[in-house]
């Protein structure tokens, strides 16, 4: 047992460190580190970046171009873009679907999609969740028939995150209706630009435009589409969902915005009243047990073992600390979170229409209430934490 | 940055977990706590046991014929003596005591008694509480003195010191003593050694609330040999100390709240209401993830303090204090929340889970308690993350 990482980890973390604080755009880290709203081409300017390095895979292994690094390095890397300010990076294509073309597709599918996927150029978007089937991905009801060299696809995806910038979209769908729900889904990657494709905005409670619905509407996709077998696409699934489990908990990002908590505290004046600041005590205690079970999970993996009875906490604790530091933030501000200025969330506003500036005080308050109201997703989306606690009891109890 | 135990640790929590399911039940521990009567637990079956496993002397220097291992052997150790909830003052003496003087006693004060830890002739035991101090260590009303022929004599009274058995082992106590200062000068505290058959040493045994023993020790002018000095040394060896108790309390609870898991998870199996077994009502199921959940952070959280130890001063405290906030946590939940899924039979005393429910208090409550810790790592609370805003 050893805390420290070895010599070789801290020299990569070196290099890392210095490559992003090297590379990361000063006014694209100002707005993460001021959670205000990023565009398409903050975050597609970083995917470029990090894809002309060859990192946007950064979890891919060498013969598919990635870095080939393992999960202890990707750790150092996730922590180093995340302290740097970097925004997250847009899973859905490189974390997500790219997985699953390695592991399934055929060697077309990964010439054809995987060289777009790491440069940043593709945006890839996630077509699983149903109008109805909230936790229950099994119960698709996205049709996509055969017709010769091609499906036809008639149905409806929701809550496709940025949806509204995808190029592509990689769809749960169902092939065959005359078997148990599990057994008749097929994985197809579908072109948005494909006549019959209409994506409409949700519009979530903090006035932002994040989600997406996405209707399919006798939508032609060539049969060379479907990654893998035809009504295998559950297992695929299965597998995407694996390889999404570490970072979920994103106790990188947690760590930083633990900060930024304690800068809001300073300059609101509550972070020496001790009631308050017992409570970000108790917070910097939470998230620093996040990481050991964090670390306790990858140490795991590299070394071959499964550790995946304590990975399935990690979601639930993750979004649980996402939640509890957008609402200490909010806290810290009291009244001065209260206004709702959507032109607020954009860096550089500062509320010069009003005689004394942002009517909350500091303009840094601005997001922290739209913040707050946002991450109430964390709890909810990638398996609703109610279904990871069924997940734990039954490796608990059968 | 490594969380697997070498293939020696891995013997060594077999060789513990082994001697502790076969000789020390929960029927055997029963016994144990109604023949202990108003002394408590007497601990002279389990000082053999573990005397014969080698263990005493784990964290004594190879120099002095211990076995020179170091805190994630004494947690795996302590893991497993949770696990069976030994009632024995293991960590006070082996870990708490030979530790202080393996790290800040004088040579001659080693040469003296760690040979005699290690091979189980002598124990040291921290004797710490006073009545006023709660859970402050800086708190210290007994006095040292120096007598005219220039030896040291403490008088005052600790309360709840770890104690072992009528079993012909000498032991002496380490006691921090006030040469100087007010009552809360952490700078006028030094630390001395008392045996217990020095004179003017009275001690009074009473059980605690897990059953095991603990005593009132009087000490009237009593004889004691400085072991580290005030001005400073003597404080900062008792935190060192009392860091090194508090992860072992950490590591005991694991054990402890693994065994109470098991235990919740084969009753609701069993348990039939309303004509199925309770593990197929998903408010239960989902108490039972929050007790895992618990328990996995509290098990990160041992590793993490065991892991800090060696780590400088500051670094070390504020890992113990997060550590012991969320152990605290962590126990309180399972604990209440064990009993409460066993239902009427948890709150019996015959049966096994209100016992590990009461452990987990009495650790919870010992070397500072949650909110004292929290108020530790609210006070130390610094911007340490690394970020560059």
């Amino acid at each position: 047992m050893d805390l420290n990482f070895t010599p070789e980890q801290e020299a990569f973390r070196q290099e890392v460190r210095t490559w992003v604080r090297a590379s990361l755009p000063a006014e694209i880290s100002h707005k993460v580190h001021h959670a205000l709203r990023l565009s398409k081409a903050d975050q597609q300017g970083w995917a470029k970046i990090l894809g002309a390095k060859g990192w946007h895979g950064y979890g891919w292994p060498k013969p598919f171009g990635g870095p080939g690094w393992d999960a202890i390095e990707r750790h150092i890397f996730e922590e180093e873009c995340a302290m740097a300010g970097a925004p997250r990076i847009v899973p859905f294509g490189p974390v997500m679907v790219a997985p699953v073309i390695m592991a399934f597709g055929s060697p077309e599918q990964h010439e054809r999609f995987l060289p777009g996927i790491m440069s940043g150029d593709v945006w890839w978007s996630q077509g699983y969740s149903e109008p109805g089937s909230g936790s229950d991905l099994a119960s698709v009801k996205t049709r996509a028939e055969r017709q010769g060299s091609k499906y036809i696809v008639n149905g409806q995806k929701t809550w496709t995150t940025l949806g509204q910038h995808g190029d592509w979209i990689f769809c749960l769908v169902r092939t065959n209706t005359e078997c148990k729900p599990q057994a008749g889904i097929s994985f197809l990657l579908i072109d948005m630009k494909s006549p019959g494709v209409t994506v409409r905005p949700i519009i979530t409670l903090d006035g932002e435009h994040e989600v997406n619905e996405v209707f399919f509407d006798n939508v032609e996709v060539p049969f060379e589409n479907l990654v893998g077998q035809e009504n295998q696409g559950w297992t695929y699934a299965k597998y995407l969902l694996a390889h999404e489990r570490t970072n979920i908990a994103d106790v990188n990002r947690a760590k930083r915005e633990l900060e930024r908590l304690k800068r809001i505290a300073r300059a609101e004046g509550v972070y020496d009243d001790l009631r308050f600041r017992d409570q970000i005590a108790l917070l910097e205690v939470d998230v620093v047990a996040l990481e050991m079970m964090v670390l306790r999970v990858l140490s795991a993996e590299k070394g071959g073992k499964s550790a995946l009875e304590v990975a399935g906490l990690l979601k639930i604790r993750g979004s649980e600390i996402q939640q509890r530091y957008t609402e200490l933030m909010m806290l810290a501000a009291g009244p001065a979170a209260l206004p709702f200025l959507h032109e607020a969330m954009e860096a550089g506003w500062q509320g010069d229409q009003y005689a004394g500036g942002f009517p909350g005080g500091r303009v840094d308050n601005a997001p922290l209430a739209s913040n707050y109201f946002n991450y109430r997703k964390t709890s909810i989306y990638g398996g609703s934490n109610e279904v990871q606690r069924n997940i734990v009891a039954q490796t608990l109890l059968g | 940055m490594d969380f697997d135990f070498s293939s020696d640790q891995a013997q060594l929590r077999d060789m513990v977990q082994r001697r502790v399911s076969k000789d020390y039940g929960f029927e055997h521990r029963r016994s144990l706590i109604k023949a202990g009567g108003d002394q408590g637990i007497d601990p002279t079956s389990s000082w053999e046991a573990l005397s014969g496993l080698g263990l005493l002397g784990l964290a004594v220097p190879a120099q002095y014929d211990g076995m020179d291992m170091g805190p994630v052997e004494a947690m795996v150790v302590m893991e497993e003596l949770g696990r069976g909830m030994v009632a024995a003052p293991y960590a006070a003496a082996s870990l708490m005591g030979a530790g202080l003087l393996r790290d800040h006693a004088p040579a001659q004060a080693k040469q003296a008694w760690l040979p005699k830890v290690a091979e189980g002739s002598a124990r040291v035991l921290p004797a710490l509480q006073e009545r006023l101090a709660r859970h402050r260590l800086n708190v210290v009303s007994t006095t040292a003195t120096v007598a005219a022929d220039g030896a040291w004599m403490v008088s005052g009274q600790k309360n709840l010191v770890p104690v072992g058995g009528d079993d012909g082992v000498s032991e002496a106590y380490v006691v921090p003593a006030r040469v100087s200062g007010a009552p809360d000068d952490a700078s006028g505290i030094a630390l001395f050694l008392v045996e217990r058959q020095a004179s003017g040493v009275q001690i009074k045994a009473h059980p605690l609330q897990d059953g095991s023993r603990a005593a009132e020790v009087v000490f009237s002018q009593s004889p004691a040999t400085l072991l580290v000095p005030a001005q400073g040394a003597g404080f900062d060896a008792l935190e060192h100390m009392v860091d090194i108790g508090i992860a072992a309390l950490c590591a005991e609870a694991v054990g402890t709240m693994d065994a109470l898991m098991a235990l919740t998870a084969d009753y609701m199996n069993t348990r039939k209401q309303f004509g199925v077994v309770i593990a197929s009502f998903q408010a239960l199921r989902h108490r039972l993830a929050d007790m895992k959940m618990q328990q996995e952070l509290a098990r990160s959280m041992s590793y993490y303090a065991t892991l800090k130890l060696t780590a400088p001063a500051a670094e070390r405290r504020r890992a113990i204090a997060q550590a012991k906030v969320q152990l605290g946590q962590s126990m309180r939940l399972v604990g209440q929340q064990a009993v409460q899924l066993h239902g009427g039979i948890g709150v019996t005393d015959e049966y096994a889970a209100a016992h590990y429910f009461k452990r987990l208090t009495c650790i919870e409550l010992s070397l500072g308690d949650t909110l004292y810790h929290m108020g530790e790592v609210s006070s130390r609370m610094e911007d340490s993350a690394g970020v560059f805003a």
